[in-house]
Order: structure tokens, then sequence, then C-alpha cells
């Protein structure tokens, strides 16, 4: 089994790797990117995972950019086909694929990280930093409150079908029979969201001062120093990208 | 008790009232902790216990939850309230450094952000900046205390329900609180489960911890302890105040502790003596055995419920090792209920009996067997048909009750059936039926969680299902609670309906059902 990474490292590597795309702006770059993030997925056994969320978030992105850019791009010389105001341009269509792919390597970068990122090593780490434990809680119950919503619900659609309620395959039937979850949903929740409150605040959760953490996360040296370097091989990456692409005439 | 013992708590409360009501939830109410003592305050479900264990363990702060007047005395130190804005304010952390607090809902205890057993334990720790070190051995400590040790890498969220209490005293003990309060420690444990919580409260006793028990039941681990409060309230309005105070020998059998709807000695098998044959279902006339077993079971009608061969399992976790294989939760279980039948299903916690009684109305869909309703297979049949014929009563009220009055939550679902006039009265009577006549106007979650589960109950009954299944009906009800239950479902069983209850209380099966099944091993068995 290989050493883990420390939670900073994968999120080094993640930011690194997503702020050098950006600043490449280079097409196959991306590709490059996004097929190492979906290879890695694999290895880890999220790929599933990633890509359905991935897709979630990037088909309506990607469209919307292929019909703006695609469609309505003023700079375009290469018309291919016209419809009125709309004209398809080579150039709008290599704009759209620029920036599609580009967004397509970031969000799969971070969709990786935080599929497999070991969220306690995560909070442990922030908390660690001096970052308000707070902040290591909202992020860790972002991650546990959504199943525990969805095992609610679940509970609660049984215990309504149970009482003859019949949900149809139609739109109208099912937004009626949500209408009559949320009630018990949010009661609970806001009952739930209460106690855990009072307890909390029993057990010194709200009180400011110093804190110390149970869980060890291990950050060995070379991590360090790994994470040091990529950082600053990132940085002078997109700088000498800057360099490059600044106007060469500019007066002076 | 010696007279030189050293007070470690005493609450004096004159009122409290929670912010936005106008009448008190405690008046006149004293109660004193001393070291390593054990003190049950008794009362049925709404009598406010938990509010003064809350009060108690700072969980509820005077002027922040609501006005408090009267005084609170810890380790010598005496706090006055007034119910003015300048009183004294306690810091929750603090005094739950010494003041602990279980409620009766464990997992509300945890943090849910902690991914082991063993950080669960330390975040109380890590808030206080305890340093490692001596985090390891508390944990190390409180584990042992606890009987988690071997459960210290194990997600919280797998534990079952008397490891979750457990995990839960070993949160609020681990800063050595000088008193440690609980809510209802043993609800829905089986024997084993409660066993193994009232060995650790005798150790912590042990150690000096002074222990307040609340509880609706006058029970055995009630019998333990020093002294007895009894809360109850003087009238449905009332919030609750102490009606009387002693030690067990005094009160046990007093008409005080029958009063305020406290289930006796026996549990809730010791209930309502005859209910289900005073209901007037017939079955228990000519018992067999003492004591309100009803005898006769019906004739050789046909069967209202039948499972043929019924298997199922659970698919297991496909990222585990091997993939496709399911753990066997049934095995061929055969099983039918006649009408006027009522057979309870026993097992202690996850032997697998909330999965079987999901099979009756289509929840869950065995994977080999059927499943008849009423002569006819419910495969295929939405649970919302089913419903028609199967009425199932779930173990928790809340994700049951949607709407805004009572009345209206037990006419839900009715007028398809009975048409409006029918369906008024239908729910009118199935109200009237659990004891709730006088509460059609009110909002469900105003009612005590006895009341709630009645309600569900009424839901159900009022839709006069064929078969009635009942998930641990006996949970969470009170004395009084526990009285209509009986005579609701005598009474229903009388009027031809087939009962099916599965429930983890032995003794109450053995009195109140015909015949008594055990779940073990995925099988059901005669016992």
């Amino acid at each position: 089994m290989t050493p883990r990474l420390h939670p900073f490292t994968t999120l080094t590597l993640a930011a690194c790797a997503a702020g050098v795309t950006t600043a490449a702006a280079y097409w196959p770059l991306s590709v490059a990117v996004a097929l190492a993030a979906v290879a890695l997925a694999a290895r880890r056994g999220v790929a599933g995972r990633v890509l359905t969320a991935g897709a979630v978030i990037l088909t309506p992105l990607c469209l919307s950019l292929l019909v703006l850019h695609g469609l309505f791009f003023p700079e375009g010389q290469t018309v291919l086909a016209q419809w009125g105001p709309a004209r398809v341009t080579a150039e709008g269509l290599g704009f759209a694929l620029e920036l599609g792919t580009r967004t397509t390597a970031c969000v799969l970068v971070f969709l990786l990280f935080s599929f497999t990122v070991s969220v306690p090593d995560l909070v442990s780490a922030l908390a660690g930093r001096r970052i308000p434990p707070q902040f290591g809680f909202v992020l860790a119950s972002t991650l546990t409150l959504l199943p525990a919503v969805a095992g609610r619900l679940d509970r609660i659609r049984q215990a309504q079908e149970t009482r003859g309620m019949v949900v149809g395959r139609g739109l109208l039937s099912r937004l009626g029979a949500l209408r009559l979850q949320m009630v018990p949903l949010v009661l609970a929740l806001i009952d739930d969201a209460g106690s855990r409150a009072q307890a909390l605040d029993a057990r010194g959760f709200g009180s400011p001062g110093p804190r110390t953490s149970y869980r060890e996360v291990a950050d060995p040296p070379a991590q360090r120093l790994f994470r040091a370097a990529v950082l600053v091989l990132a940085a002078a990456a997109v700088a000498r990208r800057i360099v490059a692409s600044w106007p060469a005439g500019v007066p002076s | 008790m010696t007279a030189t013992t050293r007070t470690a708590l005493q609450i004096r409360i004159e009122a409290f009232t929670f912010h936005g009501e106008d009448t008190p939830v405690l008046t006149d109410t004293a109660l004193s902790v001393t070291p390593g003592s054990l003190t049950a305050v008794l009362g049925g479900s709404g009598s406010g216990k938990s509010t003064l264990g809350k009060l108690l363990a700072g969980w509820l702060r005077a002027g922040h939850a609501g006005q408090f007047r009267g005084s609170l005395e810890l380790g010598g130190t005496v706090l006055e309230f007034r119910g003015v804005p300048d009183d004294p304010r306690i810091n929750p952390a603090e005094w739950s450094r010494r003041v602990a607090f279980v409620p009766q809902d464990a997992a509300a205890m945890l943090s849910s952000v902690r991914a082991t057993v063993a950080e669960e334990l330390a975040f109380g720790l890590e808030n206080r900046a305890t340093a490692r070190e001596d985090m390891l051995r508390a944990v190390e400590r409180t584990a042992a205390r606890t009987g988690l040790s071997r459960l210290l890498d194990r997600d919280p969220a797998t534990l079952s329900g008397g490891e979750l209490r457990r995990l839960a005293v070993g949160c609020a003990v681990i800063t050595e609180p000088d008193v440690l309060i609980l809510d209802e420690p043993l609800a829905s444990l089986d024997a084993a489960g409660a066993a193994q919580v009232e060995d650790l409260v005798r150790s912590l006793r042990g150690t000096g911890t002074g222990v307040v028990l609340l509880s609706q039941a006058a029970d055995r681990f009630a019998g333990e302890a020093t002294h007895w409060t009894i809360l109850d309230a003087q009238t449905a309005l009332d919030g609750g105040t102490v009606t009387a105070a002693g030690t067990p020998a005094q009160l046990a059998g007093s008409a005080e502790l029958e009063r305020a709807g406290v289930i006796g000695p026996h549990g809730p098998g010791g209930i309502g003596s005859g209910a289900v044959g005073s209901a007037g279902s017939g079955v228990a006339a000519g018992g067999r055995r003492p004591g309100p077993v009803p005898a006769a079971a019906p004739g050789p009608a046909p069967a209202s419920l039948e499972l043929r061969g019924v298997g199922f399992g659970y698919a297991r976790d496909p990222r585990l090792p091997g993939t496709g294989a399911q753990d066997r939760v049934l095995r061929d279980v055969d099983f039918a209920v006649r009408p006027g039948e009522i057979i309870a299903v026993t097992g202690p916690n996850g032997a697998g009996k909330s999965t079987l009684l999901r099979h009756f109305n289509g929840l869950l869909r065995p994977t080999e067997g059927d499943v008849l309703v009423c002569g006819r297979s419910i495969a295929g049949v939405p649970v919302g048909k089913v419903a028609a014929s199967m009425g199932l009563l779930f173990q928790h009220p809340r994700d049951q009750l949607f709407e805004r009055t009572v009345l209206r939550e037990a006419a839900f679902g009715l007028r398809q059936l009975f048409g409006k006039a029918g369906a008024e009265a239908r729910s009118r009577a199935a109200l009237a039926e659990v004891g709730l006549s006088g509460t059609e106007e009110a909002h469900p979650a105003e009612l005590s969680a006895s009341q709630q589960r009645l309600l569900a109950l009424a839901t159900v009954l009022a839709r006069e299902p064929a078969v009635l299944a009942l998930d641990e009906p006996t949970v969470g009800l009170d004395r009084h609670g526990l009285e209509a239950l009986q005579g609701a479902v005598g009474r229903a069983a009388a009027r031809g309906a087939a009962v099916a209850m599965v429930t983890h209380d032995l003794e109450y099966a053995r009195r109140n059902a015909h015949r008594v099944l055990e779940l073990s091993g995925g099988s059901l068995r005669d016992i």
C-alpha cells in the first residue's frame, strides 16, 4: 500500500493542476489533465461517482458554451454555416472547445480531490492550522448532511405510503407528495439542529480558545518539501505564461 | 444517606417558562443529588422530566431558553435566578464538565463529524485543548469503563442502539463529571443492552458520580435508586410539578405514582391487567395462563396475512469484498395471522424484526417466497394500495405526522374511502379510541411524545384495516398511553382485525398475544 498523502498535498496538487491548466489555455493540455484525473479516479475506484457528478455539472455548462460561442462569436472570420444573425464560425467553435476543455479539466480535478480526500483528515489538518473549528465542522457536515437528509426523507416517504399515500409517476403527484414530506422533514431537521446545538455547546464546541486534535495526520517532511516545490513550479509556469502572452508591442 | 453527605447539585424551581409560552412547563420543583447516589425522577410523558434534566445540566439556560425563577447550587456555589436580564449566566461548556447530560435520543449527543468512536469520545476534550497524551489516556480509560474498547475504530454511524447509548454516556463522562443525568437510558434497548447500561451506571456510582435517572417506568433499574421524585401535571394545561418524593419503598404503589402515568415494576407487560379481555374482545375469556393472556385464538378462518417461504437479504456494499453476496436476514419464513388473532414476534435488537414487518405491506419485497394480504399476493402492488387492508405503525411518529391539526391528521386520505361525513366520523371515533378526544384542534407537534404515538395509531385505526402491524408499540408510551394502546388493539381484534406486532419486550408479548414467536437466525419459532 502506498503511503497516505496528506490532505494538503492532494489539495495543493489539485489547485496547481487547475491553475496551470487555466493559465496555459491550451486545449490538448486540458484534455490530458482531464484524462489523467479520470484515470486516477478509476485507480481509486471512484470513476463512476466522479464522472456522474462531472456530467451533472459539465453538460449544461458545455452546452451553453457551445451555443454562446459556437453560434455568436463576433470575432469569427471563417463562417461554416449561417442562420440569420447566428453564425457558426471555426474561431467560435475553437474558443468553445478551449473554454469547455479547460473547465472540464478543473471540475474533474476538484471532484477527484473531494471524492478521494479523507474528510476527517482534512478537518483535523485544518484544525491544526488554527483555522476556526466551525469552518471544519461546516465542511464536514455538508458532506454528512446530504445522506442524513436523504435517509430521513426515505423514512418519511415509507411512513406516509403506509398511510395510504400512492405516489404516482406524474410530476403533479410527486410534487404533492413532496409537499407532505417537507413538513415532517423540516420540523425534524429543526428539532435535530436544536438538540445538536445544545450538545455541541455542552461539549465545549462553542468556547473560544485553543484546541487540540486527537486524530494525527502524518505530514512527512518530504511531502512538505514536495508541496513547496509544486507551488513554486506552478507559480513559475503561470508567470512565464503571463510574460509570454504580454502584448509585445506595448509602448513603454 | 447521612446528614454530613455533601450535596453535589441542587435545583429549586419556582417556575420555568419557555420563551413564547404563557404557562410554565415546571413549577415548585426541587431536587438534590449527592455523590454516588442514584436519584430517579419519575413521571409520565409530558410531565417536564427532560426539561428538568436539561435545566440541571445547563442545556437549557435561564434567559437564553426561557424564563427561570429559582436557584441552582453546584459544589457549594449558589446561583439565584429571578427571571430578570441581570441573572447569572451559565457557561454550558464549564457547567457540563461538572454536570453531564445524556439525552433520550443518544445520537443527538454525538458531533456527527467524527470518523471513529475514539475521536467522538475525544471531541469534548479537543475543544478544551487537552494535551494529546492526556486525551489518549482518557479515551482508553473511558472506553474500558463503557465497554467500548473493542469498538474504538468503528464508525459511530454503524453502532447498535445499545452501543450508541454507551458511546453517548462515554462522551458525557469522559470529563469525569460530579453528576450524570440520563434521560430514558433504557428506552428501546433489549435485555442485554439494558444490562450493559445498568452495569455502567453502577460502576460510575462506585467512583462517586451522582446519577439522576429520568424515566417513565418505575422498573427494576429505578428500584435501585436511593430517592424517587414524582413529577406530574395537575391538569392537562399545567406544567409538571413534584407531587411526591421519598424512598422507593415509600412510593412504590402510591396513588401519586399511579396518577402520574408511571409504568410499574413489571414494565409494559404489567400494565392494564386484562386490558385485551376487558376491551370486549372475548378472546381473553377462559384464560389458560394467569394474567390477561387472550387464550383462545379464533377458529380456522382464512388468514388475513400470510407469508409463504419468505427469504430476504440486504445487498452488501458492492465496494466490499464478496460482491453480490447477501446478508440473509430472513430464511424460509412461514407465517399467518387470522382475523381476530394477535401474534407477537420478539427477538433481540438487530434480529430483523422490523425487516420482517416491512414485508407485510411491501416496503421491502422478498427475494424468495410470497406475501398475501386478504388472500391476494401483494407482489407488484404499490405500498399505498396495500395500505387499504394493512395498517402499519412505525416506531417514530414524527415521520408519520404532517398535518396542521390532530383531526386533519386522522382524517387524511379517508375521504376517498368513506366520503366527507364518513371520514370525519371515523377519524373522531379513532381519536376517541386511543383517548385523544378533546385534542382535535391541537397541532400534532404540541402533543406529548406518548400522545403523538397514539395519534399515529389513530391514523392507522381510522382506516379500519384488515391487518394491524405494530412496530415496537410500547416504546415511548407512558402508562396512560399503554392502556389506550391495549384497549384499542383489543377492540380492533374483537372487530376481526388480525394483529401482528414486533416487540423486544417478551413479557409484554406473552401477556397480550395469542401466540408469541421468536425471530432468531432469520427463522421464526413458537416460544
